[in-house]
């Protein structure tokens, strides 16, 4: 089974947004939002020592995924190739999984009252298609494919190009987007933009959202564990107890 | 994962072999229904139409996907032998121009005063029976050269042709004296050629590129920022020479925040140190070159020690680039730039390059700069157009003797038009040009245009010159016209690539072509339009290449073998240089005969007063000019500029980031507030914003006053005496807090 990831090489990106623009385009994502950002980190230091670097932040597509535990009705969930997704028609907007993302790239799409968030085009892979990001990137600096793939570009680069997670000793949850760039501008497009914890929900949420489909999925239960008792009851007849 | 797809996969998906025309894109085979998904709205079916973008002049290569007649989505076509299936930004939003709501959408008559913005609509037949008449009148009362012209965009050659076949000689585009003028005269002086669009610069196979001002990144062109990306990650070294920590420099092996207007200096450090230590390619000079020992012992007293006192550069870098450069040769990607017009001794800045470039050897190696392969192309025989009773009003060829007299000097059309002299200008014809954010000095263009008897605006959108328009045009967008193919000769394989329609025009917009064939029908000049159908006109054309035409309009484009470097080259190329002498003239007697400097000299610029800091300006990855800052995606990403400020300076002048300041030049003239960028990345002696913004047109609802606009600041020019071009980087501005807190 493939394993997809995608490397940026992040001294080839300029940052001029051509992705961003044609993943809106391409998943019709309103104007302000998206599912791939570009970022700008520093310029830091003192004339003329400087330094800087542009940033892509989108969804990793994690090993371990913080959004998918997050998510109380099961819209998010994990392929076999690795793929974190959002079915739509599962999810209710409760917005669990955007503050769970460590890296913030999910978002409520405002148009459709759901959470968005890139899937690594997985229309497009089905009909042989790379992602539309990686299509289009001037620079060439996005690379997508199967990391278990030895002679595919993103195995070169992760493994021997030494590409980089974007992880913090807190969260390492096994990110599948991999950077690379000159040693000191990566670092510091990776401090600049390091993961952050993941935000616990707050009571009113976690009421509205989790607690209270849980007391009723824990009310029907009961009724549905009585009736399971009932019909047991009925097809296998009732004990006698003696006194 | 594999990814290619192969060319009859390619064909099969977008099914359209035959289906499309140039004139109209009619619906041929229709390919097999695909998935829905969320967001794709009525039919499944879908077609994919080749062109090419507009978006800005690079001319990348579009796939359209139509659905239902109407443009889904646009990519890039994959066919296309310069961007291979890639877009910026911009050419991503394409459809959100073609979408504006703002657009022109049908032929106004101003009914109110000039400057009211008050029009009525009218039928096409009205507002062309109403242009044939005022160019008649004009040509009558003061003759054919009274009506200047000032197109931009590829649309506009239709337009050209029917001002030529008017009798005018008087057409100026700012591509010329706001921008490449001055770097083709440099070049062409030296080798015999100017580079053309695209620049024909080898980054790909170079092992250093060397950018001075330019700013790749920043300044988007999709297939320039992949051979960017390639040299880079291939190991090139990279050498930026920007008073500001731009995109590039914060790549660069070496970024030199020169002192702004001192390139020349520099330049002449640098043919000092590759002179002296004899590291220049001697055989290279000796077979094609003309005037080293005037070279050598003009720059003899030019040391990096001499240069330092000037760039504000440590001498030791400059020895230390040049013996880069010296050991990278001839491999070595000097950047020619591209906005040239800096500061008035632009063409001598460009001679300096050129000379540089003839030093490492550069010219026409593989890794420099490399050389064109001309596709010769046919047309329908015209008659032959009336010579103009009078010279070029602007001093183009004669005042500036070097002057392009096919692109002309806008500024001189303007002067002209206020000074009625050498003769009256009464008649603008403005074609995609925004000529208030495209001419520094726009107080001086709104006085000559208060002057005119007819101004005719013909565009896209609503600029802010339609206040003042007698009659305003709509024409069609890129994606619902025919165009003349771009014929590219500086790519590597030279190439045809068509623009076709790939909707019919929305409202009541028709295409450049149609407005000229019918204009021309009025003025009795069919004849210079013999063609009956933009199909014809593509066949004349393209005949003597003998491509076939259903392969071009299905793919797109079609490319050539190329023989982009020296040794390729066969005598039908032609003489290898261009010049008088058929050599790199590195000391120029043309120049000398014209009484100019024959090489290179630093003459200082004026320094800012107290106070003031030198307005440096420059683009972004996300617009174009200031035709992009009206699309609804590009606005999302950037809705206004911003002023760079040096983090020390705006610590003196108590400015916080994100604060609103206003702008104020050395004439007093003030900006809008504009958004502060507190950084260290620019030196302490001037501030940078991008151009294109604070706009004025209330027609234009997202783009009206968000930002800044540097052409409102520009009331000083330096003029290049050798061509005529406006250095525009010779304002100062001092930064007042602004009205607004932000």
């Amino acid at each position: 089974m493939a394993r997809y990831a995608m490397v940026i090489d992040l001294q080839k990106c300029v940052g001029c947004q051509a992705c961003t623009v044609a993943c809106n385009s391409e998943w019709d994502v309103p104007a302000g939002y998206a599912r791939t950002h570009v970022r700008q980190a520093g310029p830091v230091g003192k004339l003329p020592s400087l330094l800087a670097s542009p940033y892509i932040a989108q969804c990793n597509h994690c090993d371990h995924p913080t959004c998918v535990a997050a998510c109380p009705t099961g819209a998010t969930f994990q392929t076999a190739s690795g793929i974190v997704k959002v079915n739509r028609d599962l999810c209710i907007g409760c917005g669990f999984c955007v503050d769970a993302c460590p890296y913030d790239a999910r978002f409520l799409n405002p148009a459709i009252h759901k959470v968005d968030k890139c899937d690594f085009c997985a229309d497009r892979l089905e009909k042989g298609l790379p992602p539309a990001c990686v299509t289009t990137c001037t620079a060439h600096a996005k690379y997508f494919g199967d990391l278990e793939d030895a002679h595919g570009d993103v195995f070169r680069l992760v493994y021997e190009r030494g590409g980089r997670r974007n992880e913090t000793a807190d969260v390492h949850i096994g990110p599948n987007v991999y950077y690379l760039g000159r040693k000191a501008n990566l670092d510091l497009a990776l401090a600049t933009f390091a993961p952050r914890l993941p935000r616990l929900v707050t009571p009113g949420r976690l009421w509205r959202g989790l607690v209270k489909p849980l007391v009723l999925a824990a009310i029907g239960a009961t009724f549905l564990g009585q009736a399971v008792a009932f019909f047991y009851q009925l097809r296998s007849g009732e004990k006698q107890f003696d006194d | 994962m594999k990814t290619t797809i192969s060319r009859r996969d390619w064909l099969r998906r977008t099914s359209l072999a035959g289906a499309v025309t140039a004139g109209t894109a009619k619906a041929g085979e229709e390919a097999p229904a695909v998935p829905a998904r969320p967001g794709w709205q009525g039919s499944q079916r879908v077609r994919k139409i080749a062109t090419n973008c507009e978006m800005c002049f690079w001319r990348c290569g579009v796939l359209a996907e139509v659905r239902d007649g109407q443009v889904a989505k646009l990519e890039g076509n994959p066919d296309h032998p310069l961007t291979a299936g890639r877009l910026c930004a911009r050419g991503n939003a394409g459809t959100q121009l073609l979408y504006d709501s703002d657009r022109l959408k049908r032929p106004m008559l101003r009914t109110g005063a000039r400057g009211e913005g008050k029009f009525r609509d009218v039928s096409w037949d009205q507002a062309l029976d109403f242009l044939s008449a005022r160019m008649q009148d004009l040509k009558g009362h003061y003759g054919a050269e009274s009506l200047a012209f000032f197109p931009h965009g590829v649309a506009s050659s239709f337009f050209a042709t029917l001002m030529k076949a008017f009798g005018t000689p008087n057409s100026a585009e700012p591509a010329f004296s706001q921008c490449r003028g001055p770097r083709e005269v440099g070049y062409a002086l030296t080798f015999g050629s100017g580079l053309g669009s695209p620049e024909p610069v080898d980054l790909e196979e170079s092992k250093l590129i060397v950018l001075i001002g330019s700013h790749i990144g920043e300044n988007v062109f999709t297939s320039q920022v992949t051979a960017f990306g390639t040299a880079l990650e291939r190991g090139a070294k990279l050498i930026v020479v920007d008073p500001r920590f731009s995109v590039a420099a914060a790549k660069a092996d070496w970024w030199l925040p020169i002192r702004p207007g001192t390139d020349i200096a520099l330049l002449l450090a640098w043919m000092n140190v590759l002179l002296e230590e004899g590291s220049y390619d001697k055989e290279y000079l000796a077979s094609y070159a003309s005037g080293l020992p005037e070279l050598t012992a003009h720059v003899r007293e030019f040391t990096p020690e001499w240069a330092e006192a000037i760039t504000e550069l440590p001498a030791a870098s400059i020895r230390e680039t040049a013996r880069v450069m010296a050991a990278a040769k001839p491999a070595v990607a000097l950047h020619p730039g591209r906005h040239a017009t800096w500061y008035g001794d632009d063409t001598q800045r460009a001679r300096a390059m050129a000379i540089v470039t003839a030093l490492l050897g550069s010219w026409g190696r593989r890794g420099g700069i490399f050389l064109p392969t001309d596709l010769h192309t046919g047309s329908m025989p015209l008659p032959p157009f009336p010579k103009p009773s009078r010279e070029r009003a602007d001093g183009a060829g004669t005042r500036y003797p070097l002057a392009s007299e096919e692109q002309g000097l806008t500024m001189g059309l303007v002067e002209a038009t206020l000074t009625g002299k050498p003769y009256p200008i009464k008649g603008w014809i403005v074609y995609g040009q925004n000529v208030l954010e495209s001419i520094p000095r726009r107080e001086q263009t709104l006085k000559a245009i208060a002057a005119l008897d007819l101004m005719v605006v013909v565009d896209v959108m609503p600029v802010e010159q339609i206040q003042y328009a007698d009659l305003v045009l709509p024409e069609a967008t890129y994606l619902e016209r025919y165009d003349p193919p771009a014929v590219v000769a500086s790519a590597k394989r030279p190439f045809v690539a068509v623009r076709q329609p790939v909707i019919e025009p929305l409202y009541d917009s028709r295409p450049g072509w149609w407005i000229a064939k019918q204009l021309a029908a009025r003025l009795g000049l069919e004849a210079y339009f013999p063609w009956q159908s933009p199909d014809e006109h593509l066949a004349a054309l393209v005949r003597p290449l003998e491509v076939n035409l259903r392969e071009l309009r299905t793919r797109g484009a079609v490319a050539f073998a190329g023989r982009p470097y020296i040794d390729e080259r066969t005598p039908d190329d032609g003489p290898l240089f261009g010049t008088a002498s058929g050599k790199i003239e590195l000391y120029s007697p043309a120049l000398k005969q014209l009484g100019f400097d024959p090489l290179p000299r630093y003459m200082p610029v004026a320094d800012p007063p107290p106070g003031y800091f030198r307005l440096i300006y420059g683009r972004a990855a996300v617009h174009s000019f200031a035709r992009s800052e009206n699309n609804a995606w590009l606005d999302a990403l950037m809705p206004e500029n911003q002023v760079w400020i040096n983090s020390d300076v705006a610590r003196d002048l108590r400015l916080a980031d994100g604060e609103r300041a206003v702008l104020e030049n050395q004439d007093g003239v003030c900006s809008l507030p504009i958004a502060v960028r507190v950084t260290p990345g620019i030196r302490r002696d001037c501030v940078y914003m991008v151009h294109g913004f604070g706009q004025e047109s209330r027609g234009m609802r997202r783009a009206y006053r968000r930002g800044a606009s540097d052409t409102q600041l520009m009331t000083r020019v330096g003029i290049d005496p050798v061509m005529g071009g406006t250095g525009m980087r010779v304002n100062f501005v001092r930064v007042r807090r602004g009205p607004e807190r932000g």
